[in-house]
């Protein structure tokens, strides 16, 4: 019998039809990747299978039961677990009570057994091969434990089925690992997997099935191990998307932007390394390796406290952001969200803030020259909106991303640095995005780019620079230049038993 | 980095930090004033100081592990008092009846909140900030002058002693027992946590948010019922300015105790020691003869303070 069973569901929002007419079937044990670009319809389809919504029509069925009607409880106790992508533990709570979260065991007056929830906690933590006491406070644990501890909360009672959304965006490579081995573990004792995710190379690793989800459809069901890397993608968007690497190639004589010797910032222990115009440099590494602080460190909002920073050959020591924009610097963020767009704002209130002086006349902001220029770069970037006075919140996320780039080009930088350009981006802006860098390279702009995307790395950089708990670990051209090699010069340094602090 | 180690320590252990700060009072004082300070008349009247903010602290560090707070607890704790003074007085309720209809009062009160928070989904900060007016409003509608004189026995509640302590400190103590067991023992008080670390995540978890949110805004009713019927035993009188300014007190004895105002953690102990602390502060400047106008001064930087603590304990955890 099928674990789960779903047919023909349709899910409308106002205006959107999210799931439109999906079929879907798990076998027990089986790992079933969903993918699909943002706003396929993955986390919807999920959300009604846990119960949060309630589908318009089509039927869900789980060990052939029905399950559509019931709650998240009912779904819950019906052996359904699933793990968000956002957090959803509480900080000040055990490890223990989140793991019970709402179901701590107890006697009929709602009175918690302490001892037994701390030993059935203690118990799946084993079972998941975790090294943690049920009684720490969760506030304490890394981003890789609390992602046990919310796959553990699925395991506190009968488990059937678990949804993983997106369980390794924050977790280390070795916490990843681990995260396969239990999956392959509650799959070999006929727990059903389902695995949300856009990382290809983990699909290819996990799963034993794939579906394609594409503008609330299904487009394609593959048995992974008949797939390949590239018809995936075209199921995903529809069509061929490239990502070669480009031919064109920096003037090895172009002069010298950016220069950093032993840098030194809050975690950025050590950075050298030289960026010339017309290049392409992609700093890569690990979560937690000082990528961004060192970018930061550049732009002036983390304070250098060490080492030679120079721009154009001179010295350069920023106060503060506003004098690395003086000295041609531009930087976007890598939450667009939070440090880079103002999300309530039209787009063309967004192009231009960062340059208002530009707009203004005796002291008044021109309306006229910021439509102007606003529509220029709409235009040049293909952002796709319906007018200039739009809110970039209605915008999808690889338009905001063009927003936020115009933002930053409106200020016309020699030297620009951008943090996880394409994060929650689809893969046509993504194209369109690379397209962008590439011909801003060609005209002679320097450009930093840091990235945890590798395959985007590859397809970007014209060299790699590495980075390792704050220092450089080396520099590869990308000619050269494999996902394996860059790994292996990103881990060098955790492996080695040097901590002598 | 010691310094730094050492006040992270004072914000995320909450409450061994106000145990050290109510001794250093105590012994500070007793120094200081060793003939006004430690003496049982002066105990008494510290405790029986802490009766009615510990009794509202109890609700209001509920509501805020929730994420909520309820502004409207000096209208609730009035209107309240009135009503049981009305019922003994002019409605011939015996005594223990128009006690309880006080406190049930103020269970209807709650409930408006709770149904304003929940159902119409106002901002428990404006919702509770429009009822405070309305029911303050309310009540010197239905008795302009209060209501003086209670008499048929009314004050056995607010006025028995024991162990030379007035009875609203024993009142007060019962409620703090209770509430830190259900607090730290109950799944349905646990929930609290879970509603306000994460609403999304509870709800997802199994948890009726909103009806749980309702119960937690009725049970702050009934204890500002509670100690709006007791203020009138204790005065033997039903006084309409009754609880004027109270909630800024016990919000700040709460937030002093570990609560955050935006939720998911706190403790019942720790919300009494808070209170504690504000009592004794309170005494203090008393004997120590410091303006009146001072010691408001105080409690708003005392605030400031806590609320500092709780910003500088969540910048050091995530980072």
């Amino acid at each position: 019998m099928l674990r789960l069973s779903i047919r023909n569901v349709v899910k409308t929002f106002p205006g959107v039809r999210a799931v439109d007419d999906v079929s879907l079937e798990v076998e027990p044990g089986q790992v079933h990747a969903l993918i699909g670009e943002n706003g396929a319809g993955k986390s919807t389809l999920m959300h009604l299978v846990a119960g949060v919504y309630r589908p318009d029509s089509g039927e869900i069925a789980l060990d052939g039961q029905n399950m559509i009607g019931l709650n998240e409880k009912a779904t819950a106790d019906a052996g359904v677990a699933m793990v968000f992508q956002e957090r959803s533990l509480v900080g000040a709570l055990s490890v223990a009570e989140n793991i019970y979260a709402g179901r701590q065991p107890g006697n009929r007056c709602g009175v918690i057994n302490v001892r037994q929830m701390q030993e059935g906690a203690r118990a799946i933590l084993s079972e998941l091969e975790v090294d943690l006491d049920p009684r720490t406070t969760v506030a304490l644990l890394s981003p890789g434990q609390q992602q046990m501890v919310e796959i553990a909360k699925g395991l506190s009672h009968e488990l059937k089925l678990i949804i993983l959304d997106e369980p390794t965006s924050s977790l280390t490579i070795s916490e990843a690992r681990h995260l396969f081995r239990v999956i392959r573990k509650l799959a070999n004792k006929g727990v059903s997997i389902v695995y949300v995710s856009h990382r290809m190379a983990e699909i290819f690793e996990i799963s034993d099935k794939v579906t394609v989800l594409k503008d609330g459809r299904v487009t394609g069901v593959r048995d992974t191990n008949r797939t390949n890397h590239g018809e995936l993608i075209s199921l995903m968007v529809g069509r061929e998307l490239s990502f070669e690497p480009d031919k064109r190639r920096s003037d090895p004589s172009a002069k010298v932007a950016l220069r950093l010797d032993k840098l030194q910032a809050d975690r950025v222990r050590d950075a050298s390394f030289s960026l010339r115009y017309g290049e392409i440099v992609c700093l890569a590494g690990l979560l937690g390796a000082g990528r961004t602080e060192t970018c930061e460190a550049i732009f002036g909002v983390r304070p250098i406290t060490g080492g030679v920073l120079e721009i154009d050959g001179r010295p350069f020591r920023p106060e503060g952001p506003a004098d690395s924009m003086d000295a041609g610097i531009s930087m976007l963020p890598e939450d667009r969200k939070d440090g880079g767009l103002f999300m309530d704002f039209s787009v063309q209130a967004n192009v231009v803030a960062a340059n208002l002086p530009a707009f203004t006349k005796n002291g008044l902001l021109s309306e006229a020259a910021m439509k102007v220029k606003a529509s220029e770069y709409v235009q040049a970037l293909r952002v796709a909106t319906p007018d200039l006075q739009r809110e970039v919140r209605a915008l999808s996320g690889g338009n905001q991303q063009k927003v936020l780039l115009a933002k930053w080009l409106c200020r016309n930088p020699r030297i620009l640095i951008v943090d996880e350009p394409t994060r929650g981006v689809d893969v046509g802006s993504k194209a369109d995005i690379y397209r962008i860098l590439r011909d801003l390279a060609g005209q002679g702009m320097a450009l930093l780019v840091v990235s945890s995307d590798l395959p985007e790395v590859l397809a970007l950089a014209h060299r790699i620079v590495v980075m390792c708990e704050g220092r450089v670990a080396g520099e590869i051209e990308a000619s050269g230049a494999t996902e394996i090699s860059i790994l292996e010069l990103a881990s060098s340094k955790a492996s080695e038993p040097e901590k002598a602090a | 980095m010691n310094g730094n180690k050492l006040i992270n320590r004072i914000a995320t252990d909450r409450p061994l930090f106000l145990i050290g700060l109510n001794l250093a009072l105590i012994v500070g004082m007793s120094v200081l004033r060793p003939d006004t300070f430690p003496t049982s008349g002066n105990a008494a009247v510290v405790l029986l100081d802490t009766a009615q903010t510990g009794i509202l602290a109890c609700g209001m560090m509920v509501l805020m592990i929730a994420g909520m707070f309820d502004l409207s607890i000096g209208g609730i704790l009035a209107f309240s008092g009135i009503i049981a003074g009305l019922c003994v007085k002019y409605f011939g309720f015996p005594p223990i009846p128009a006690f309880l209809a006080g406190c049930l009062w103020g269970g209807v009160l709650g409930s408006i909140n709770g149904v304003l928070v929940t159902r119409f989904k106002i901002n428990a900060l404006i919702a509770t900030l429009a009822t405070l007016s309305i029911y303050r409003g309310g009540l010197q509608l239905v008795s302009g002058a209060g209501v003086t004189n209670l008499g048929n026995g009314y004050t056995v509640f607010g006025q028995t002693q024991f162990l030379g302590i007035y009875s609203p400190f024993w009142f007060m103590a019962a409620i703090v027992v209770l509430f830190a067991f259900l607090v730290s023992r109950t799944r349905f008080f646990r929930q609290a946590y879970y509603i306000g670390g994460n609403a999304r995540a509870a709800k997802l978890s199994g948890i009726n948010v909103n009806r749980t949110v309702f119960i937690f805004f009725v049970i702050m009713g009934l204890l500002a019922g509670l100690a709006g019927a007791l203020l009138a035993s204790r005065l033997n009188t039903a006084v309409v300015l009754a609880g004027q300014g109270v909630e800024l007190k016990v919000i700040t004895a709460v937030v002093l105790g570990g609560a955050s105002l935006s939720g998911g953690v706190g403790t019942i102990h720790g919300a009494f020691l808070g209170v504690l602390l504000m009592a004794l502060l309170q005494n203090a400047m008393i004997i120590a003869g410091i303006n009146p106008f001072w010691q408001l001064i105080v409690v708003g930087v005392v605030l400031l303070i806590s609320v500092g603590l709780d910003q500088f304990a969540r910048s050091s955890t995530r980072a």
